[in-house]
């Protein structure tokens, strides 16, 4: 039972890092909270359905369809995210931190209704292009859904990785988190890499919506909130602005999560709850989040 | 425009034209609107509450409607246990009070934006705790609550009743808001909002102000929650979602952060529009309310970022 | 009187002893040890990151310093929270300017006077006679302040929008609204041409004649010249030399501080 709730939690906790990285990403570059990133991760998950839907000989069959589709609309919710930045936030940044933030909102409720006022009101069913089988791994039955959510997550993981610390635009990108004046006064164009930091965000973002959709079968124009919100939180959990925290976290959550829900009497009620108090209680520790790093002011 | 702003009898103008309005509804056949006005009147409250916390002292709160339930679920098990109905009301600020002292106590020391994110999950814990703990709060299925009208003499509808309740209680927040804000406690929150370290080293003790302005917020949420749950006679979980706490910021925000008649032109515009787009429009057009409701929130942050009414200090801060 | 002997001056206002403030490995202050008397100005200079701001903030409560003691009048400083420690009277000012922009210069002072004022939510609320009564009492405070800094006409302005050099007036001015026993100020003339930096000579003067004891950070060396009773000298963090300005001047060690070994030779 144990590896069974074990992969339960690494397969949740695979989808939460993937919404983490997003928010912590944008964070990272621009102190702020993309509030629609809930609903880019959405879209990703809408977008796939609509490639599904339209092209089934494509993507509708297959591994190679599964991949298609995967690629396609994490590419897609990579240029929402980024339309997103250029049209409602970067006109605000100068302007306080507080006023992009609730640019943010608004473009999450039109996002949202968008949805439920022109594509559906109700759950669609999502497409499964490959087809499930169960594998006995040490006892515990695990679908090769999960495996391939996870293979997908850790994947994408280590090309975030690899394009972070080992290529010249993924150093600019970590130049820019770190301080985006002097990275600019090296030379470097902050907004083309803002705008990269949002579409890198994004795509993860709808990586683990196509992803979402995938798990639960079937998706709806609200499914981005509660979802969002945790892995907000996650993402604060590790330390927000920093990648690892972001996945740190994101695991974190998925464990906690299935745990609870398996062993705690009524868990699966009390299980949004957990992700809050959890939080509350480890700030209260370590108010800069678990890898969070504290800065001081100067005086 | 802005002279009227100056007048000094305009907030008593408005109030007497505010407190005559259910006679005009009732003449103009309008009598929905009064029972707009009392739900506007209850998101000014919890506006000019917000004020304190987000407008004065810059605290950023992503989970203030957790205290408007509280106040709500507060007053509906006192007056279910027997307890009369203005008692009812003081205790729900006080409980409203206790718990965010509490929570006050243990997170503001947090920086601005995980005090945004605790605050956020604060909210959805109180949501999700009401909604979970059945015995005592009856889960989704809500609880009812005997009325109280205190002032049939005046109107036997209880729309107006509340509406006039709820007047009342605006118009003393608006005077306490008012006269704090015109004082040393409202410059100590300013200075804090500005640089909080020079502020500690004027003198000023800056986690009690904190604690101060996030505590007095509470009260109003309470008050205002009792109100709405006397009002409605019924109170379910389902009122207060996340995207109500998001509807509050937006209030003050979008109203005009630390601007008293920011706050209360904020609540008119963004309370007050679905609604009368739903009297209005034709029932294909409501569905859209929310839509326009998201429209108008990017547009007016990008086109009028230091909100409708802002306060001359806003002004300053963001047109410079 | 003015005195300008200093130790003959008055009685101890200040003793630090054996003060030091460490960021892990980073002996920022070390082993300082020094008196004020009451009445004095004395200046704190030294090469640039010499620690001079690291020991005013632990002096001020920014810091908690890791070892030794702060006596003021006595009182134990080390340990108190930052306004507790003006309420006791010691204020300051800051190396880059810390005003409250977005208000005006007369409200920038009136906060200051926050640790010598009382009301709190009763009075405001019912607009007590009391209440009224203090609030009048801070504004004219404020008021008087302001013309003591020379900055009588300019009450209404935003900070943000005064001069350089108002703005490190009305920075004082807010300091002194909490009728301090000892101002600090740090970096006081930076920025400042001749002209105004002979202005704030002047003003510190008016200060001291106030009763108020100067403690400041200074750099331009004719105005630690002209002004300091007693100059303490800060390199690595720790105190090197200390006498009256003529002595530390000619004083090897703290030229080789400033010019380096072949400098003092």
């Amino acid at each position: 039972m144990l590896i069974q709730q074990i992969v339960n939690g690494l397969t949740l906790g695979a989808i939460y890092s993937l919404i983490a990285l997003g928010y912590t990403l944008v964070y990272g570059i621009l102190t702020m909270i993309n509030f629609a990133h809930s609903e880019v991760l959405m879209l990703g998950a809408f977008m796939a359905l609509g490639l599904a839907a339209l092209l089934p000989a494509v993507f509708g069959t297959g591994l190679v369809g599964l991949a298609g589709m995967f690629i396609l609309s994490m590419a897609g919710a990579g240029l929402i995210n980024v339309i997103i930045e250029r049209l409602a936030y970067r006109p605000l940044r100068h302007i306080s931190r507080l006023a992009p933030l609730i640019s943010a909102i608004g473009v999450s409720i039109i996002l949202q209704n968008g949805v439920f006022l022109w594509v559906s009101t109700q759950s669609l069913r999502f497409p499964e292009p490959v087809v499930i089988d169960q594998v006995q791994v040490f006892g515990a039955t695990v679908s090769t859904l999960q495996i391939i959510i996870l293979a997908a997550a850790l994947i994408l993981m280590g090309l975030l990785h690899f394009f972070v610390e080992h290529t010249k635009l993924g150093k600019a990108m970590r130049a820019c988190s770190d301080d985006i004046q002097t990275a600019g006064l090296m030379g470097i164009n902050s907004d083309y890499i803002i705008a990269l930091t949002f579409f890198v965000g994004g795509a993860l973002g709808g990586a683990a919506g196509v992803l979402y959709g995938m798990n639960y079968g079937s998706i709806k124009y609200n499914l981005g909130f509660l979802p969002g919100a945790k892995a907000f939180t996650a993402a604060v959990l590790g330390g927000i602005g920093n990648i690892r925290g972001a996945v740190l976290g994101g695991f974190i959550l998925g464990f906690l999560e299935v745990l609870a829900s398996g062993y705690i009497p009524n868990g699966a009620q009390w299980r949004d709850v957990i992700a809050f108090t959890v939080l509350i209680i480890v700030l209260l520790v370590r108010p800069s989040g678990l890898l969070g790093e504290k800065i001081a002011e100067k005086v | 425009m802005k002279a009227l702003l100056r007048w000094r009898w305009t907030p008593w103008v408005a109030l007497a034209l505010a407190a005559a309005f259910p006679m005009f509804a009732s003449v103009l056949d309008a009598q929905y609107l009064v029972r707009v006005g009392g739900i506007i009147g209850l998101f000014m409250l919890l506006g000019l509450g917000l004020n304190f916390t987000l407008g004065y002292a810059g605290l950023f709160d992503l989970g203030f409607i957790a205290f408007y339930a509280i106040g709500a679920y507060t007053t509906a098990i006192a007056m279910r246990a027997g307890v009369p109905a203005p008692l009812a009301l003081g205790i729900s600020v006080i409980v409203a009070v206790a718990f965010r002292a509490l929570l006050g106590l243990t997170i503001l020391r947090l920086r601005g934006d995980y005090l945004a994110v605790v605050t956020m999950g604060f909210g959805e814990i109180a949501r999700l705790t009401i909604n979970n703990l059945d015995s005592l709060t009856n889960g989704p299925k809500g609880l009812q609550l005997a009325p109280w009208r205190p002032l049939s003499f005046v109107s036997a509808d209880p729309n107006t009743q509340y509406y006039l309740l709820i007047l009342g209680a605006v118009a003393l927040g608006c005077i306490a808001s008012n006269r704090l804000e015109d004082s040393r406690v409202g410059r100590a929150w300013i200075a804090i909002r500005e640089d909080e370290i020079a502020a500690r080293l004027s003198g000023i003790p800056v986690r009690h102000y904190k604690l101060l302005a996030f505590t007095l917020s509470a009260a109003f949420a309470g008050l205002a929650g009792g109100l709405f749950a006397q009002w409605e006679q019924f109170v379910t979980p389902e009122s207060f979602v996340f995207w109500e706490s998001i509807l509050v910021v937006s209030i003050v925000v979008l109203g005009g952060m630390g601007s008293i008649p920011g706050v209360l032109v904020g609540a008119l515009v963004l309370v007050g529009f679905p609604p009368i787009m739903q009297w209005k429009l034709s029932s294909e057009w409501i569905n859209y309310r929310y839509f326009f409701f998201g429209l108008i929130l990017v547009l007016v942050t990008l086109f009028r970022p230091q909100g409708i009414l802002p306060s001359s200090r806003r002004e300053a801060e963001l047109t410079s | 009187m003015t005195p300008k002997t200093a130790a003959a001056a008055g009685r101890v206002l200040l003793e630090v002893k054996d003060l030091a403030q460490h960021f892990g490995g980073l002996k920022a202050v070390d082993q300082v040890n020094l008196t004020i008397h009451e009445g004095e100005i004395v200046s704190v200079i030294g090469p640039n990151g010499a620690g001079k701001t690291t020991f005013f903030n632990v002096l001020t409560g920014v810091y908690p310093g890791t070892r030794g003691q702060i006596l003021f009048n006595g009182q134990e400083l080390r340990g108190m929270a930052g306004h507790d420690i003006v309420a006791v009277g010691v204020a300051r000012t800051f190396q880059n300017i810390r005003l409250f922009s977005h208000m005006t210069a007369l409200e920038n002072v009136m906060v200051g006077r926050h640790t010598r004022t009382s009301q709190f939510l009763l009075g405001p609320l019912l607009r007590t006679n009391n209440f009224k009564i203090e609030e009048k009492a801070v504004e004219t405070i404020a008021k008087d302040l302001l013309e003591f800094v020379g900055l009588k006409s300019l009450g209404n302005e935003l900070a943000k929008n005064l001069p350089y050099g108002a703005q490190r007036k009305l920075e004082i001015a807010r300091a002194l609204a909490s009728e301090p026993k000892l101002l600090i100020l740090d970096e006081p003339t930076a920025g400042m041409n001749p002209t105004e930096s002979q202005d704030l000579v002047a003003l510190v003067r008016k200060v001291r004649e106030r009763g108020v004891t100067v403690l400041l950070i200074e750099h331009q060396m004719r105005v630690v010249m002209d002004i300091s009773d007693r100059v303490f000298v800060f390199d690595y963090g720790v105190k090197i030399a200390e006498g009256k300005p003529k002595e530390v001047v000619a004083n090897a060690r703290v030229i080789e501080a400033y010019l380096g070994k072949e400098g003092a030779s």
